[in-house]
C-alpha cells in the first residue's frame, strides 16, 4: 500500500536559522511543531519558497535532525542540503523569519527490525537522512508520536532502538564537502571517512570502505545496509549486498515535482513479483526501497 | 449586509452541471485517492483522474518532469495501468466520492476513444468523458487536436457511441486553435478544454543532452498562463462553446482573468503540485472576487470582456 500523505501537514513556516556548514552545504532550521513530531527517520518534506514562483515546484528533503529549545518539545525540524541549483541558490539566500512553505512528512521509512549492526553506507549529500535514522537505531532518539504509529492501517513496529552498532561510511568528492560530521560521532555512530581525493580518509569510494568492514565482520554478527547517493554508488553497494546476502535498503532521490503521489514524475524501476518491471512512483512507494527489488 | 449574499457559484458545461467552477486537471491529482487526506474532494467543481488508455503503459524513461522559469516541463508518457485496471481499481473509490468525476480518455486511433468511451459509459456514477486528443508526450494522440477533421472525426465517433456528456481537451501548439474547438463543437463536444501543455524542451549544455527522457515535452503552470488566456479569449470570440480554462491557473485573480474571456469553468492543474491545497480555497475565496464585480453569480461574469 502506497504511503499517502496520510498525516502530512501544510504549513508555512518561519526559517530559525539557516548556516553555512561545509562547502556548498548549508543547515536550515524551519520552525514546525508539527512536522517534528510527526516525521519518522528516513521520511521527508517538500520544501518551497514561500509565494515564490520561480523556483516554482516544491523540493524533497530528508529529515536531518530536531530541535528544541525550551526541552519540554520538539520545536521544529533541521534539513541539510546541498547548493546545487536554482532551487538551492535561492535557499541558501534566505535567513532568519523568511518563510517557506513545508509540507510533511512524506513516504516510507526503512525498517527497524532487529539487527546487530546497522551500516549507513552513503555518498555526496546522501548522509542527511542517516543521523536521524543512526539515533533511533541505537535508541537513543525516539520518533513519531510516542505510540505504536498507524500507517494506512497497518501497525508498525514499536519504534524503539532496533541495532546494537551502527557505522557511517561516508563518502565525499573532498574534505570541504563532508558535513555533519562531529554530529554523527556525537550521535555514537563509529564513523568511517573516504574522499575521491583523499583529501581525508582513504582515497577510494565508500564501497571499499563496506567491503573491508564486511571482511572483517563476525560472522555472528547480523548486519543490515541503509544506503543513500548517487545512484551509481548505490547501485554498487546493492551489488555488493546482493553478492554477499545482505539486506539492504538505499533512499531514492529521484526527481519530484510533487511529493504526494499525483504527478508521476518520480518513477524507479521496481521489480514485481511476476518478475517484470514497473515503474513506481518514488515519493509514495519509497523513497526507501528493499535493494533487491530496483532494477538499476 | 450584501457583503454576505450568497454568490452562485454553479455552472454548465454543456449536458454537464457543476455546483462550481473549480476542477482538478487530468494528470496533477492522481486518482484522487492520493489527496484524499490533503483536500476537502467532495467541495470540488470536479475531478479529473489521470488520462487512461486501452492497455497499460509504462510511461516515459526518467527524467519525466524538469522545473523551467515560473513552469514546469513533463513528458510523464500516459503512465497508467489501462481502462481493465482503472475500471476494476480506481473507479470504485473515484464514484464514492460524491463529485462529478470526469474521466479522461486517449486513443492512438479513433478506434480507441470509441472503445475507452464505451467502456467508461458502461461505469456508474460517470459525470463526463474528457477526450485528451492533445497530451503531446504520446505519438498519435497530437494529431486529433492539430487537424480540424480528425478532432472532427473522434469527436463525433465518440459522441455517436455514447450519450453522456463530453469534453475535448485541446492543444495550444496550432495555428488557430478557434479552428480545432470549431471542429470539435460542430462534432457535438459540450465543451472544450483549453490549454493542454505547450511543446517544450529543456538542455544540459555541458553533457549535451536533453534533460527529460523523452528529450522533448510539455510546459505548464504560471508560465504558460497568458498563452492559455490567449486561446480561451479566441476560441470564445469565435465558437459558441463552453470553455473550460486551463494553463497556469493558481490564483483567485488568475480564475477571474479566465472567467472574463470567456471560459466557464476551469481546472487546476500544476499549481496542486507545489501548492496542494490551492483548489479548495479558490472555491472559498471565488464569491468575494465575484461580488467585487458587483454580480451575484459566476454566469453573470462568464465572458465579459470588454
Amino acid at each position: 500500500m502506497p504511503h499517502y500523505a496520510c498525516n502530512a501537514q501544510f504549513q508555512t513556516c518561519r526559517i530559525i536559522e539557516n548556516l553555512q556548514i561545509a562547502d556548498d552545504t548549508f543547515r536550515i532550521r524551519i520552525e514546525s511543531q508539527a512536522i517534528a513530531r510527526e516525521t519518522l527517520p528516513g521520511q521527508f518534506v517538500m520544501l518551497r519558497i514561500h509565494g515564490c514562483n520561480d523556483p516554482l515546484i516544491g523540493r524533497a528533503f530528508a529529515l536531518y535532525d530536531r530541535y528544541t529549545e525550551d526541552h519540554a518539545q520538539w520545536q521544529g525540524i533541521d534539513l541539510v542540503y546541498l547548493v546545487k541549483g536554482k532551487f538551492t541558490q535561492a535557499l541558501s539566500r534566505l535567513s532568519e523569519d523568511d518563510l517557506v512553505a513545508m509540507n510533511g512528512p512524506l513516504g516510507n521509512t526503512f525498517s527497524v527490525a532487529p539487527v546487530d549492526h546497522l551500516v549507513m553506507a552513503v555518498g555526496g549529500v546522501g548522509q542527511t537522512p542517516m543521523l536521524a535514522v543512526g539515533r533511533e537505531a541505537l535508541g537513543s532518539q525516539k520518533f513519531g508520536n510516542e505510540v505504536d504509529e498507524l500507517i494506512d492501517g497497518e501497525q508498525t513496529l514499536s519504534r524503539n532502538g532496533y541495532a546494537k552498532k551502527v557505522t557511517l561510511l561516508y563518502g565525499a568528492r573532498t574534505a570541504g564537502r563532508l558535513a555533519g560530521i562531529q554530529d554523527f560521532r556525537n550521535a555514537g555512530f563509529d564513523v568511517r571517512l573516504a574522499t575521491d581525493d583523499g583529501s581525508i580518509g582513504e582515497p577510494k569510494p565508500v564501497t571499499d570502505l563496506l567491503l573491508d568492514l564486511l571482511e572483517v565482520a563476525p560472522a555472528t554478527e547480523s548486519i543490515r545496509i541503509v544506503c543513500c547517493g548517487p545512484e551509481p554508488m548505490m547501485a554498487a553497494v546493492s551489488a555488493i549486498a546482493k553478492e554477499k546476502n545482505i539486506s539492504c535498503e538505499v533512499s531514492l532521490e529521484t526527481p519530484m515535482a510533487c511529493g504526494i503521489g499525483i504527478c508521476f514524475s518520480c518513477v524507479a524501476k521496481i521489480r514485481q513479483t511476476d518478475g517484470q518491471w514497473d515503474y513506481q512512483r518514488t515519493c509514495v512507494e519509497g523513497p526507501i526501497f528493499d535493494s533487491a527489488k530496483l532494477v538499476w | 449586509m450584501t457583503t454576505t449574499e450568497t454568490i452562485d457559484l454553479s455552472t454548465k458545461l454543456g449536458r454537464l452541471s457543476l455546483a462550481n467552477p473549480i476542477l482538478t486537471a487530468s494528470g496533477t491529482f492522481g486518482y484522487a485517492r492520493e489527496m484524499a487526506s490533503i483536500v476537502d474532494l467532495t467541495k470540488l467543481g470536479g475531478i479529473l483522474p489521470k488520462t487512461i488508455t486501452r492497455d497499460p503503459r509504462p510511461g516515459n524513461a526518467p527524467w519525466r518532469t524538469v522545473e523551467t522559469s515560473a513552469g514546469l516541463l513533463n513528458a510523464i508518457g500516459l503512465d497508467n495501468d489501462g481502462v481493465d485496471y482503472f475500471l476494476a481499481n480506481h473507479w470504485p473509490y473515484l464514484k464514492s466520492i460524491g463529485s462529478p468525476v470526469i474521466v479522461s480518455i486517449a486513443g492512438k486511433s479513433q478506434e480507441d476513444f470509441v472503445y475507452l468511451a464505451q467502456r467508461m459509459n458502461e461505469a456508474e456514477g460517470l459525470a463526463a468523458l474528457e477526450l485528451n486528443v492533445s497530451c503531446p508526450n504520446v505519438s498519435g494522440g497530437v494529431d486529433f487536436g492539430t487537424d480540424p477533421r480528425s478532432c472532427f472525426d473522434v469527436v463525433s465517433g465518440v459522441r455517436n457511441a455514447i450519450s453522456c456528456p463530453l469534453l475535448t481537451k485541446l492543444t495550444p501548439n496550432v495555428t488557430s486553435i478557434a479552428a480545432i474547438a470549431k471542429a470539435a463543437a460542430d462534432a457535438g463536444t459540450d465543451a472544450v478544454s483549453c490549454v493542454n501543455t505547450v511543446l517544450g524542451m529543456a538542455i544540459d549544455w555541458r553533457k549535451r543532452r536533453a534533460l527529460l527522457g523523452n528529450k522533448v515535452g510539455g510546459l505548464s503552470g504560471p508560465a504558460i498562463k497568458p498563452v492559455a488566456l490567449r486561446c480561451v479569449y479566441q476560441v470564445a470570440s469565435q465558437v459558441n462553446i463552453p470553455i473550460v480554462g486551463i494553463g497556469g491557473i493558481a490564483t483567485v485573480d488568475d480564475c477571474m482573468e479566465f472567467f472574463i474571456a470567456g471560459a466557464s469553468a476551469v481546472q487546476i492543474g500544476t499549481a496542486n503540485y507545489y501548492d496542494p491545497q490551492v483548489s479548495t480555497r479558490l472555491i472559498d475565496h471565488l464569491p468575494d472576487a465575484i461580488r467585487s464585480l458587483g454580480a451575484r453569480s459566476l454566469q453573470e461574469i462568464v465572458g465579459t470582456l470588454q
